[in-house]
């Protein structure tokens, strides 16, 4: 076993290497701008350069006579589309402003032209020469911006139904020995997956193929179609591969419809590769947060009151939040909690999921004013999450699933050495740097959703596994042909696994890291149908009944099922059902899942069940984080050396793509601490930073020692495939643990992201 | 596009190409003057097709493109090897590396017309008869890449950082490697995996 395939413990599957790794090592791993078409022409986007006003007219002389432009699209001549609810909302967009709908500029960055050339650099000339006059009004940037409004997210977002608390909070708040007031900000940040947000479009006839990296196919389908106003059934999106997702391809953008609608008119496939800082305004982001948290606790450590308040930025047009009080007011053993979380508008485009949308903010706030509330009480910070751990939530009263907080505490902080901490700020250093020890928790929800899947059988045991799932870099294609080869029980190289392409069965949003608990739980069920048939053909009539028993989900794998002394022959069991191949198709949604599940699954609606929205438990996956931060006393360089995560997150189906999942999201939480904002020009309500050289995100100098540990957790109460989802865990407590550390090395607390160089006060 | 024996002619001018570079966007004002001046010789407007013969992993290709064409476009739109990836085209992000003449380059920034008679060596040509590169190898046994949209520019950076002679030391490839972003952060395993690939690729 070598670090990046570590020995699996109890309940884990085989680090197997990456289905798709030879595809991604040689090119041969297609994305959707690497699609062949035939005789495309070319599409570069015209962006506003005023985030609030009119269009009064353009100009387009000088662009048209570029040689090789075929037509220019504005909101005169834009193809007409239908509108699409927020996907909050019962819809698929990311957004409801609508470019091309009218001379209207909503946002900085909006498309208000589209360019169609035979060539891309005929088309990017072209595009530049699009002269365009404006009527500004001055924009309302973000916080405390003038002509902003805020107001309560419940009853304004659909999906955030309730501000959650318990008991009194005022009272035992103005009782408790020890208090802690504390604010605590987090900066506008984006996705920046590696993967532009490319679009190809072709018709062929009345059908369209859409070549698009998404995180989800069957909402795009639909999505799309709704706007065109055809039949879905008419659409199809293609994407086997796709460039890291991080949330930013988890809804529909504008931009697809509007390709779609070009391409029709002009009865050509039509690519568009937007360049990277459109990309900053075209998508979604993580908009900024504020926080308020109290904190009331007896002398021994014991929390009595809490209450997390939250605010968030999201656009005039849509009341997006991600509202993490949901969690935070969940996460300890508190009998006096409240909460609430407000949204303010701005001339901002929608915000939208990114990587751990709720708890990264939210989280940071909370584990920052636990350790502020350790270091008053001048206590461990692990002894006061372990005074304040819990089996129940305080809310609901509901149990948890399973919750190995203080083992994956414990686990790590040996790992890390964390007994050789010096407990007092300013107490440990190496020559010029001042030395800190930090730690945090760290969770999030355990979600699932209806899957579909298809399997077929081949009687030299050749399997393949139809759904139209999404490889993000998550590991999908092998997990998935992992989960069929152990259940049919046949060699993992005789499985074949079709993903990213709407014709599929289909397949949840690959987001809120329920995709594995989903699609292996589906995979699963119909591996079950296949064993079943198989079973019934060669079992006499009297063992059909005992075989229709034991033959169930959460069996042992087919080669055992039956008796452990009649272990399946295929081949046997082929040629007594005369059949060449054993396809089967079936529907699985988890427990709670709402009546309309199905029918949603199939038009690309979600319906996610999990986290605190279970009838009678919760189910979160945890973890705990711990980083050694280094300060130079002279510059104020920040160095992270070493960080350390120990995960709990129920079955873990492959340790290989597991560790590096969560190793990614290890270094993503560094950067969100240290690296990682889109600054904002409140004047003119634009991003300044919008390009990889001035939005910092880690290089691989910048990444120091990363330990992850994954703990052994078996939970029989999620789901089939006992999976608690990994994706979004790793990157929650990070930004904490790092401010916490920054405070043991200086003294110094750090409330606002990101940390860098000129905010430390040595 | 056909397989040409390589020649170092072309059609190309640098006279014209200046042209054509200022008449596109870069510099607007100035450019209009420029481009309207260029088109009066039809000869030098900037988008009008260049004849270009590219030799692409030890093939040459002639091609008929815009002068303003990269590398990497040529590579992916006119050659249909799309292996090499844009992520940003500003060469901030590494996606687009290949190695021309067996230096590392970020394709993004490189002119078609400028790297002709040069060898081009992209992530497709790296394997040799159906068996990986040492290095592609690594990366996968290193599970060196997650989403793998930055891993062909990887590979063929650490391909020229071994060559460098900068993967002494993890210290020194995790410097030599800086130069592409991997946004789903496998560094760690990049770095494992370059330091296993170094001594068969030192070995030839």
């Amino acid at each position: 076993m070598t670090a990046a395939a570590p020995e699996p413990k109890t309940n884990m599957g085989q680090p197997v290497p990456r289905y798709d790794a030879a595809a991604k090592v040689t090119g041969r791993a297609t994305y959707a701008s690497d699609m062949p078409l035939d005789n495309p022409a070319h599409a570069f986007l015209v962006t506003s350069a005023i985030a609030r006003g009119r269009i009064d007219n353009f100009d387009l002389d000088d662009a048209k006579r570029v040689r090789g432009v075929i037509d220019i699209v504005t909101h005169e001549n834009a193809p007409k589309l239908k509108e699409s609810k927020l996907f909050s909302n019962g819809g698929y967009a990311g957004t409801t402003i609508q470019p091309l709908k009218s001379a209207d500029i909503a946002h900085d960055g909006q498309i208000i032209a589209v360019v169609i050339a035979e060539s891309y650099e005929a088309a990017r000339e072209a595009a530049n020469r699009v002269k365009v006059r404006y009527t500004a009004t001055t924009p309302s940037a973000t916080f405390d911006s003038p002509g902003t409004t805020t107001a309560a997210a419940k009853g304004q977002n659909a999906q955030f139904k309730e501000d959650p608390g318990v008991g009194d909070f005022a009272k035992a708040f103005g009782a408790a020995e020890v208090k802690l007031t504390a604010a605590y900000d987090t900066p506008t940040q984006h996705h920046n997956p590696m993967e532009l947000f490319s679009t190809s479009c072709v018709w062929m006839g009345d059908n369209l193929v859409i070549y698009e990296g998404s995180q989800f196919v069957y909402g795009l389908k639909n999505g799309v179609a709704e706007q065109l106003g055809i039949d879905a059934d008419k659409v199809r999106v293609v994407n086997p591969y796709v460039g890291g997702g991080f949330g930013s391809r988890g809804s529909m953008t504008p931009r697809t419809a509007i390709i779609a609608g070009i391409a029709k008119r002009l009865n050509r496939p039509i690519k568009l590769v937007p360049t990277r800082d459109q990309g900053f305004t075209i998508t979604t982001y993580r908009a900024e947060t504020r926080h308020e948290i109290k904190l009331g606790a007896n002398r021994d450590g014991k929390l009595l009151a809490l209450r997390h308040e939250g605010a968030e930025v999201s656009s005039r047009a849509d009341a997006y939040c991600v509202g993490g009080t949901k969690t935070t007011a969940r996460l300890y053993a508190c009998p006096n909690v409240a909460s609430l979380v407000s949204i303010v508008r701005a001339d901002r485009n929608t915000p939208g999921f990114m990587r751990s949308p709720p708890e990264v903010p939210y989280l940071f706030a909370l584990e920052s004013a636990m350790d502020e509330l350790a270091v008053k009480l001048n206590m461990d910070p692990i002894e006061l999450r372990r005074i304040n751990d819990t089996t129940v939530e305080p809310i609901g009263g509901k149990p948890y699933t399973s919750r190995s907080l203080m083992a994956c505490f414990d686990e790590a902080a040996k790992a890390f050495g964390w007994a050789q901490r010096s407990p007092q700020p300013k107490s440990m250093s190496d020559g010029d740097w001042l030395i800190g020890y930090g730690c945090a928790a760290t969770c999030y929800p355990t979600q699932m959703a209806p899957s579909a899947a298809r399997v077929r059988l081949q009687r030299d045991g050749r399997t393949r596994v139809e759904i139209a799932g999404h490889e993000i870099g998550t590991g999908a294609y092998t997990v998935i042909a992992q989960t069929a080869a152990e259940r049919l029980g046949v060699p993992l190289e005789k499985v074949a696994v079709f993903m990213g392409d709407s014709d599929l069965p289909p397949a949840p949003v690959a987001g809120g890291s329920n995709s594995t608990a989903s699609t292996c739980s589906a995979v699963m069920m119909v591996c079950d149908q296949i064993r079943q048939r198989l079973f019934k053909a060669v079992m006499p009539d009297s063992l059909t009944d005992k075989a229709k028993e034991t033959v169930g989900i959460s069996q042992a794998p087919a080669t055992q099922a039956a008796k452990s002394d009649r272990p399946l022959d295929i081949e046997k069991a082929f040629d007594a059902l005369g059949v060449g191949v054993v396809e089967e198709y079936g529907e699985w949604k988890p427990e709670g899942a709402p009546l309309d599940s199905f029918r949603a699954m199939h038009s690309g609606q979600v319906r996610l069940v999990g986290g605190h929205t279970m009838k009678d438990q919760i189910a979160y996956a945890f973890g705990a984080e711990f980083v050694e931060v280094r300060i130079n006393r002279f510059t104020h360089e920040i160095r992270c050396p070493r960080l350390v995560g120990a995960f709990a997150g129920g079955r873990i189906m492959n340790p290989r793509t597991a560790r590096s999942q969560l190793m990614g999201g290890l270094i993503w939480g560094m950067s969100s601490a240290l690296l990682e904002a889109t600054e904002i020009d409140e004047r003119n309500a634009r991003y300044v930073n919008d390009n990889l050289a001035d939005y910092l995100v880690p290089v691989n100098a910048d990444v120091p020692a990363v330990e992850v540990i994954l703990l052994s957790e078996q939970d029989d109460h999620i789901n089939p495939a006992g999976v608690k989802g990994l994706g979004e865990l790793a990157n929650v407590g990070t930004n904490a643990a790092i401010c916490n550390a920054i405070h043991h090395a200086t003294g110094q607390r750090i409330r606002k992201l990101p940390v860098r160089l000129e905010n430390i006060e040595v | 596009m056909s397989d040409q024996p390589s020649s170092k002619q072309s059609a190309f001018d640098r006279r014209a190409f200046m042209a054509g570079a200022a008449g596109s966007a870069l510099v607007p004002i100035t450019a209009r003057a420029a481009a309207e001046d260029a088109r009066v010789s039809t000869a030098q407007d900037p988008s009008l097709p260049v004849d270009v013969t590219l030799r692409v992993n030890g093939k040459d290709k002639r091609l008929s493109i815009d002068a303003r064409t990269t590398v990497l476009d040529a590579l992916r739109e006119h050659l249909k090897l799309t292996g090499s990836k844009k992520g940003c085209d500003h060469g901030q992000c590494g996606a687009c590396t290949v190695l021309i003449d067996d230096r590392r380059v970020v394709s993004c920034l490189t002119l078609a017309l400028a790297a002709e008679g040069q060898e081009i060596t992209t992530i497709e040509g790296l394997a040799t008869d159906d068996r990986l590169h040492p290095m592609q190898q690594a990366f996968v046994d290193n599970d060196a890449f997650q989403c793998g949209y930055c891993t062909p520019g990887q590979i063929m950076s650490a391909v020229a950082c071994v060559k460098e002679g900068h993967a002494g030391s993890e210290a020194d490839i995790r410097e030599y490697m800086s130069g592409n972003i991997c946004r789903c952060a496998a560094y760690p395993n990049i770095v494992a995996a370059v330091k296993q690939a170094a001594p068969e690729i030192m070995k030839g």
